[in-house]
């Protein structure tokens, strides 16, 4: 396996710096961008989402407390 | 409820092990062991770039309309959410593949874009037709009517996609090259292994995506009916769990 990458990499035609390859460089470039930038929409997205279960989690912990303290005071009364 | 709420992530994160895997291994056959093609140079590699995204986006469209075709069908709002989504993700494809050929042709061509040439064109008009699926389905407010109509509009351009490429397949003008079945005989097999892998990275990748944005529509859709449970604490709980699309 390690000798097969290294005969390829010994064999790999040698990257030349002519006209091609800012145009190569640009296409991935614009290819990682468009990922990069989905990405970060999505990590607002899921951000939105977390705070939001945040909130819910809070609400739902009140409530419950809220339903203790209601119930211990029945009992006591 | 019987349903599981971690459904649409299911296979998620073997899939986000694979993806940058996959990628590893397509960049360095790519750069180390695809041979730099006498034409263009090394320019071409451009290819294991483009027609990648090309091929993807125009599968997921038609990916994106077999759902629809199985929403409309069987009226699960699941298979919406999946059409939805496939288009979703197959018009971010698409708009990589219209930026990366158009700097391809911009360095082989020495134009941006050539208006007279079909394949470009047509692929332009696929585009834009998908690009008009959003404002479409959010023009209509009813949800049941935006998923019936969204689906019929998926159905309709998921076949004129196909038709789309044979009627380009067919036409005159071959100034963008042709990969598979030429009369030259094609790509040598150092090449087309490393356009196979790449056209498989791609695929990983969508399908991946797919899979993350319906996740994180599900966990959307769920925030939401726990608001509404915490509002409305008696209300029946739904069957189904579908990801919101809105």
């Amino acid at each position: 396996m390690v000798d097969t990458l290294y005969g390829w990499i010994v064999a790999a035609p040698a990257i030349p710096n002519d006209v091609g390859g800012k145009y190569v460089a640009g296409a991935y470039i614009v290819f990682v961008v468009l990922l990069l930038i989905y990405v970060g929409i999505m990590a607002r997205k899921l951000a939105g989402i977390e705070r939001g279960l945040r909130e819910v989690a809070e609400v739902a912990e009140q409530r419950k407390a809220d339903a203790g303290e209601t119930e211990h005071a029945e009992v006591k009364s | 409820m019987g349903v599981d709420p971690s459904m649409y992530g299911k296979g998620l994160r073997p899939l986000s092990i694979a993806t940058p895997v996959a990628f590893a291994i397509t960049l360095s056959l790519v750069f180390f062991y695809a041979p730099i093609e006498a034409d263009q140079g090394f320019l071409q590699k451009i290819f294991y770039l483009h027609v990648p995204l090309a091929i993807t986006s125009l599968c997921g469209f038609i990916v994106g309309g077999i759902f629809a075709i199985l929403h409309l069908r069987r009226d699960d709002p699941r298979y919406d959410a999946y059409s939805y989504v496939s288009i979703h993700i197959s018009v971010i494809y698409a708009c990589g593949a219209l930026i990366t050929g158009s700097i391809w042709a911009k360095g082989s061509w020495g134009h941006w874009w050539v208006w007279n040439e079909p394949t470009l064109v047509s692929f332009l008009i696929v585009f834009l037709l998908y690009a008009t699926y959003y404002p479409f389905r959010y023009a209509i407010e009813d949800r049941q009517r935006q998923a019936r109509y969204a689906s019929v509009f998926a159905v309709t351009a998921g076949a004129f996609v196909p038709l789309n490429f044979l009627a380009v397949r067919m036409s005159a003008s071959l100034v963008h090259p042709r990969v598979f079945a030429t009369a030259e005989g094609g790509l040598p097999g150092s090449m087309m292994l490393t356009f196979l892998c790449s056209i498989a990275s791609m695929a990983l990748l969508w399908t991946t995506l797919v899979k993350f944005e319906l996740s994180a529509k599900s966990a959307h859709g769920q925030l939401k009916r726990l608001r509404r449970a915490l509002d409305a604490p008696t209300g029946p709980p739904t069957s189904r769990i579908a990801p919101e699309v809105h």
